[in-house]
């Protein structure tokens, strides 16, 4: 919707974005240790390359800096959506393959996929802001894969973490250019949509 | 004609279409080279050095006439290159610069190649200095790694390095720039510090920096350190009464990369008061004591030498003051 914010959403578009901002930076640095925690568990190398992932948003991105603020939540709604979906069935997985021998990496996945969770709404509550009502979800998960192998889906959950904690990155810039005033209409920039 | 030869080479060269047996004069450099270095028309260089290049000359016997020239270029082929790459623009770009460990004294040709995962990307050769290029990034976000070829070419030889690495490794801020320090009235144990982003940091606000800072007096050598997640400036508050101070900042990304070098160093001195109008005899007695005393202590005695400090930081004392102060505290129980 063009035109200026009002004070109080202009405020409230700040404040989730501050909080946002923070929610990421430490989701992000969870996934980093929950990275050597896993590749220790599943007796990965850390250094191994993974190939796009199927189904993992990747989150490297052209043209970044020309994406109108619509745009950014979006995919950053799309994204975390699917995030919720893969760390839930890395889950599952990961308590077949290690039982109770991995504990300590089943909560940490536990409390990562808590926080994506809690960032899905805060970009959900963001777009209401937008009057824009939050894309409804396809389906209950993602859609059925043929089955891999006990390697490929250490492999998968490799890449899986990885493009997390890419994603918490871009996240984090994405939010700082939603908080940006814009100059003499007081609303956020590129959040107003073309005519 | 050009010629290189590796240092420590045999070097032979003929008179152009001379026979062996013609009667030739060899000049280096316009001066006449002994018979003792030909072998018939040709002539040798044994195990040639850098100070045997120059300009070869062949003249025939009896006419003198030019049969032959060449210039002689000694070197070495290059050695593996130092190559670095690095972004103090993020998230524009960023820039590759080499170097050769030691030179070959004779031309080189350098060939960069940039790849990020299977697109070869154009690295812009600089202007000045000569030995870099800048690229821009097309993608950001990406975990996929850059991989920077750099070939050094020469008439003797070629060699080649290979860096890999991530978009985000790279990322090392230029140093903070227009430091400035400056004592805080009647607070003598302050100094404000203010200081800029880098220029070349394109956007601190999608990309904030944070800083690290660090001042110690000059008479010390350790430095205290504070780090700073926001704002561009500090105040310190636990400086030594009138001691100079020597104060700088680094940058950092808040979350990629690493820290920038230090910025240049600024000196300053916090706030001391005036000293009070005395009558004459005490103002005499002042300017011919106390002008080499760095502490402002009464004229005529110094309380602390340096030799004589316990502790460190700001809860230092010396053995004297802490007697003064016991003396006092006795008198007052």
């Amino acid at each position: 919707m063009a035109g200026a914010d009002s004070p109080s959403t202009a405020l409230r578009r700040r404040d989730l974005c501050t909080r946002g901002i923070r929610l990421v930076g430490k989701m992000r640095s969870d996934v980093i240790d929950l990275l050597d925690t896993y590749v220790e568990r599943q007796g990965l190398d850390a250094s191994a390359s993974v190939a796009a992932v199927e189904g993992v948003p990747p989150a490297a991105v052209e043209r970044w800096d020309e994406q109108t603020g619509t745009q950014r939540l979006l995919e950053n709604l799309a994204a975390y959506r699917a995030f919720r979906a893969l760390l839930a069935q890395m889950l599952e997985e990961q308590r077949e393959q290690l039982g109770e021998a991995g504990a300590a990496l089943g909560r940490a996945l536990a409390a990562v996929l808590l926080q994506v969770s809690a960032f899905t709404y805060h970009l959900e509550e963001l777009l209401r802001l937008e009057s824009r009502s939050p894309p409804s979800e396809e389906g209950d998960g993602p859609p059925p894969r043929p089955p891999l192998s006990l390697f490929e889906q250490k492999l998968r959950g490799l890449g899986v973490l990885r493009e997390l904690a890419q994603w918490a990155l871009r996240s984090a810039r994405d939010l700082r250019q939603l908080a940006k005033p814009s100059p003499g209409t007081g609303s956020a920039p590129g959040l107003a949509e073309s005519p | 004609h050009m010629q290189y030869e590796r240092v420590g080479a045999d070097v032979t060269m003929k008179c152009g279409s001379m026979d062996w047996d013609a009667a030739v004069t060899w000049t280096a450099n316009g001066t006449d080279i002994d018979e003792s270095h030909l072998n018939g028309s040709y002539l040798i260089l044994k195990n040639v050095d850098l100070t045997q290049s120059g300009q070869y000359s062949c003249y025939e016997g009896s006419s003198w006439h030019l049969k032959y020239q060449t210039y002689l270029r000694v070197g070495t082929p290059p050695k593996e290159p130092v190559l670095m790459c690095r972004s103090n623009n993020y998230p524009k770009g960023f820039y590759c610069s080499w170097h050769l460990p030691t030179p070959t004294y004779i031309p080189n040709s350098f060939n960069i190649s940039v790849i990020h995962g299977t697109k070869e990307m154009i690295c812009e050769k600089d202007a000045v200095p000569k030995n870099r290029c800048h690229i821009r990034y097309l993608q950001l976000f990406s975990t996929v790694k850059y991989k920077v070829t750099l070939t050094v070419t020469n008439a003797l030889g070629k060699n080649f390095t290979t860096l890999t690495f991530d978009e985000v490794a790279i990322v090392k801020p230029d140093p903070p720039e227009s430091v400035v320090a400056k004592p805080v009235p009647n607070n003598p144990r302050r100094l404000e510090v203010s200081w800029q982003n880098p220029s070349s940091w394109p956007d601190p606000e999608s990309f904030p920096l944070k800083f690290f800072l660090r001042y110690r007096p000059l008479i010390l050598d350790q430095w205290q350190h504070v780090e700073l997640s926001d704002g561009t400036s500090h105040t310190i508050t636990d400086a030594y009464a009138g001691k100079e101070y020597i104060i700088q900042v680094a940058a950092k990304d808040n979350d990629i990369g690493t820290w920038s070098d230090w910025s240049v160093a600024v000196h300053a001195t916090p706030w001391t008061e005036e000293p009070k109008h005395l009558t004459t005899e005490a103002q005499i007695t002042e300017t011919t004591s106390a002008s080499t005393s760095s502490f402002m202590a009464p004229p005529t005695t110094k309380i602390c030498d340096k030799g004589a400090m316990v502790g460190s930081g700001a809860v230092a004392v010396c053995w004297t003051a802490g007697l003064v102060v016991a003396a006092y505290s006795v008198l007052f129980i």
